[in-house]
């Protein structure tokens, strides 16, 4: 075996930097491992989701399609989706692009409590969020009160509804992602190249645009697309902010649909879904078009010192940053957890109407909530877990074979993350109850499905993370391994898998922490026996029990930011440890 | 990557959990199970002493959690040996999960309830339910049953006027408070594009003679929001954003009993209610339970615990809960289901393209 690779290397044509030559037996494999589950699990219920909008009474047909693309509020949803999804992508990158740049490179204090506040937006759940901006900015809102008290006359300085506000709001929900994936690659560009830059003259933004940007542009880039794919499926937001003002967004017009019963409502959704998943693919291809001449081979240990001392503008710096965490992040949080200890909803916030009681309700008295936290713990350690071994492992196939099928398959695996929670939902239910003619696996109705559904939805957020470290390894590292007679296993434990770390556990980060507050999906999945965080707290805010389901939300983000900050302090006391 | 479960696998599973649930009944006393059998034995004319009930029952509803729980509890007391599998979400999900199930031909649900009349009369139009005339329907008034039996309404939920008390010091009696200056904008209600209840509102409201469309383009006029649900639209006139709302009751009474700064009114005209039928699948693999959970919950055992829970019950002779009108002391505004269902989707678009036009 190990002679067979050697040969291979030394065959190999000095021209092909990228294309790996291994046996063809084993280079065919590699492609079937890649290929098959992601035909079965990706591509297969996509494929129903077609199926579906071209069936019609009279047999197959476009009628839907017909339908739907003459309808004027189709397009007024696309106008809208397209625009929100694109603006607050727009935010998104600047907001995080600015923060990872700040974190990573500068002189900056309380660097670990900015990271910990700037992934709040992502555990937030985004009905709170959104309910906080209608009490900070809405028409009754501080905001305009405040301008109003000013100017001595009613004066509204800004509205949160409308298309406006959607654009701010999902800009600041969405952000965390480009910060997080921009982050881990601004820490490997080697700083030589930036001191290089510098004595030759060029200015900090010169550097900042010539060096530092493209180098980085694989993360920015990733992080962008999960942004702007997660804007197209958003629905929390555009519902509030949307529905008042008569603003159809895809999401929430493909929602109008489902609910719409009618034996042609699903065909009819799933038209719009597909229309949907080809800008979610435009978004692809637009990404691939900023990629396309990035060539970037650095393989630089992590270097988390600093670049740039920020001198007489860092405790400027330092309140901006503050201030704008406290207003997106922490706000919010508190403002959702002073619903949950007034005793009953609508009175006002003073002492003699503050009650534990919700807290111990959500804790002790309901069955439910002990059994999701467990269900939800299980499920997003199982998909955290599948998807960093497949996402990694399709990450380096597409990057290390590049060809039109990576291409198609990359879109296949972005679409169910784009889609609308409730259309994969549907999708899921159609592919798994009967997944073959006469073969019923059992699995619908069980939380075996939930977690299928969870690694098709969410394993596009670690394959663009881990994209971004392997894109940063030079390929030299594993030929040179390889050369030295590294065998497979030895190759990824000793040099690869070290040096993918940083992606893959943003990745692995991410995939839990949006796999354990997942509400959608396991709304329409979940059975007795398999109940989900989401499913506890959507339940309570069907009843009416605000004040249960913000405890509990509350009660979860406590949680987490505990997890956080234990997790900080032991590396913090292990790096100590380490260098003596 | 993942595994799927051969069928192999899968069939020695189901034959464990067969013999397993054997055994369990096996184990149970058997001087339980007779009672509730007899009763349906009496009370049915021509079935003639049917075995005792078990197995699994597979129940699918948008009642809150809670509710759905008390109500299984209370079913199970009297039928110990049937499983009931439970799945709750709100009636946009369950509706979607079991069009499906329905669209790939693999109805799981045996028994249902949800929503409103219209909606059973498209499943009905559907051929999706069996009919069952369960004989403890005979109290419910005819207009809220369907008369071959394919769905029964289970309780009276009516769309009342919610008020914020701190704000508005003069009760209003009318829904035309909602197009008086005084209420402009400072009204709220669920939009009919996301809340199947308020759809219903709407087709009655624009068919009786005193509303029709011109009162949805007076509340256009006075600048109504608009929102999502109806948790929504208590949310909002509770926390003082808005004044009015056109909400369920049963929301507004438990917020009020809560400390909430609510008032429920039933305004003089009338108010269009929603029953939240329940049926039986045609699919379902276990009518004898399946009857038995519908007799169950029309039952006068069944009806109290309704009340006890906070809602209207539906049949005659049952005290409605503290806050509410016992079903015959509302004025009902009704319309024909049928036409009703027919027209659901036209009276969407329309209130959606009136409502829109800013």
């Amino acid at each position: 075996m190990q002679s067979n690779w050697q040969a291979a290397v030394s065959e190999r044509k000095m021209g092909e930097r990228r294309k790996m030559t291994v046996p063809l037996s084993l280079e065919k494999a590699a492609t079937w491992t890649v290929l098959v589950p992601v035909a079965f699990f990706f591509m297969y219920p996509l494929w129903k989701l077609i199926a579906l909008s071209v069936q019609t009474e009279a047999g197959i047909g476009l009628r839907y399609f017909a339908d739907v693309i003459t309808h004027v509020r189709t397009w007024n949803a696309i106008g809208h989706s397209v625009t929100a999804a694109g603006a607050s992508t727009l935010i998104a990158l600047v907001i995080g692009v600015s923060l990872a740049w700040l974190c990573a490179y500068t002189d900056i204090r309380w660097k670990s409590a900015i990271h910990v506040l700037a992934l709040l937006p992502l555990l937030i759940p985004s009905y709170v969020m959104t309910l906080a901006w209608t009490q900070l900015a809405g028409p009754q809102g501080v905001l305009n009160r405040a301008a109003s008290w000013l100017y001595g006359g009613p004066l509204e300085l800004w509205d949160v509804y409308g298309l406006d506000g959607i654009i701010v709001v999902m800009g600041l929900t969405h952000y965390p992602l480009v910060y997080m994936l921009t982050l881990s690659v601004l820490y490997r560009i080697p700083k030589e190249l930036e001191w290089a830059a510098h004595s030759s003259g060029a200015t900090a933004t010169t550097v900042f645009r010539k060096v530092t940007l493209p180098l980085a542009l694989p993360g920015i880039a990733g992080g962008g697309l999960l942004a702007f794919i997660s804007g197209l499926d958003n629905f929390g937001v555009p519902a509030f902010l949307g529905i008042p003002e008569n603003i159809p967004l895809l999401s929430t017009l493909i929602y109008e649909e489902v609910i719409g019963f009618g034996p042609s409502a699903f065909a009819r959704a799933s038209v719009l879904s597909i229309l949907l998943g080809v800008i979610a693919l435009a978004g692809t291809g637009v990404q691939w078009l900023f990629l396309r001449k990035s060539r970037v081979d650095q393989t630089s240990a992590e270097d988390k010192s600093i670049r740039r001392h920020l001198e007489r503008y860092r405790r400027g710096v330092e309140v901006l940053v503050g201030l704008f965490l406290l207003v997106t992040s922490v706000l919010p949080l508190l403002s959702m957890a002073a619903n949950a200890f007034i005793k009953a909803y609508g009175l006002p916030f003073v002492p003699q109407n503050l009650t534990w009681k919700h807290f111990a309700f959500v804790l002790f008295d309901h069955v439910g909530t002990r059994a999701a936290i467990g269900n939800s713990l299980m499920l997003a350690c199982l998909t955290g877990v599948l998807c960093v071994v497949a996402g990694t492992w399709f990450a380096y196939w597409r990057i290390h074979r590049p060809s039109f099928m990576g291409k198609v398959m990359e879109g296949a695996v972005a679409l169910p993350y784009a889609l609308p929670g409730m259309v994969l939902g549907l999708a899921m239910i159609l592919t798994w109850i009967e997944p073959i003619p006469s073969w019923q696996p059992g699995i619908y109705g069980t939380v075996w499905l939930i977690l299928i559904a969870y690694v098709t939805r969410f394993l596009i957020l670690q394959v663009k993370s881990s994209t971004v470290s392997i894109m940063q390894v030079g390929k030299e590292v594993e030929e040179a391994a390889r050369i030295n007679g590294g065998r497979f296993w030895t190759r990824w434990s000793r040099i690869l898998l070290p040096l993918y770390a940083p992606g893959m556990a943003t990745g692995l980060f991410l995939v839990f922490l949006t796999a354990f507050t997942e509400l959608t999906i396991s709304s329409l999945l979940w059975s007795s026996g398999s109940e989900t965080i989401g499913v506890v707290i959507f339940s309570f805010e069907q009843a009416g029990s605000t004040t249960h389901s913000t405890a509990l939300s509350s009660l979860i983000v406590v949680a987490i930011l505990l997890a956080l900050t234990m997790g900080g302090l032991w590396k913090r006391y292990w790096q100590r440890r380490i260098q003596g | 990557m993942k595994r799927v479960l051969s069928p192999k696998w899968t069939l020695s599973l189901f034959a464990a959990v067969a013999v397993f649930g054997l055994a369990a009944c096996g184990s149970q006393p058997s001087s339980t199970s007779p009672t509730p059998a007899a009763n349906t034995a009496a009370t049915s004319e021509s079935a003639p002493a049917p075995a005792k009930i078990a197995g699994s029952l597979s129940f699918y509803t948008s009642q809150p959690d809670a509710d759905a729980q008390a109500l299984i509890e209370g079913f199970s007391k009297n039928n110990p040996e049937v499983k009931v599998e439970l799945f709750r979400s709100g009636t946009e999900e369950v509706m979607s999960r079991l069009q499906a199930e329905a669209q790939a031909g693999q109805v799981k649900v045996d028994v249902l309830l949800v929503a409103d009349a219209p909606t059973f009369a498209s499943l009905k139009k559907q051929d999706l339910l069996m009919p069952y005339a369960s004989p403890e329907a005979k109290d419910i008034p005819a207009e809220w049953k369907d008369a071959e039996g394919a769905y029964t309404g289970t309780k009276v939920m009516a769309t009342v006027l919610a008020v914020n008390s701190s704000k508005v010091a003069a009760l209003p009696d009318s829904w035309k408070v909602l197009t008086s200056p005084e209420a402009s904008n400072k009204t709220i209600m669920p939009s009919p594009l996301y809340s199947g209840a308020a759809a219903y509102n709407i087709g009655v409201l624009t068919r009786q003679a005193d509303f029709g469309w011109d009162y949805i383009a007076g509340l256009k006029a006075n600048q109504m929001t608009v929102t999502k649900g109806n948790g929504a639209v208590l949310k909002s006139v509770a926390g003082g954003e808005k004044e009015y709302g056109m909400v369920v009751d049963y929301l507004v009474a438990r917020a009020k009993k809560d400390g909430s700064p609510v008032e429920l009114i039933y305004p003089n005209e009338g108010v269009p209610v929603i029953t939240e039928p329940i049926g039986i699948m045609k699919a379902t693999k276990n009518a004898e339970a399946a009857k038995a959970f519908v007799d169950y919950v029309l039952s006068e055992e069944g009806q109290q615990l309704a009340s006890s829970l906070g809602y209207t019950p539906i049949r005659k002779g049952i005290a409605a809960p503290e806050g509410l009108r016992a079903q015959d002391q509302i004025k009902v505004l009704s319309a024909n289901t049928d036409e009703l269902e027919a027209n659901r989707e036209a009276d969407k678009k329309k209130f959606g393209e009136m409502m829109g036009a800013k």
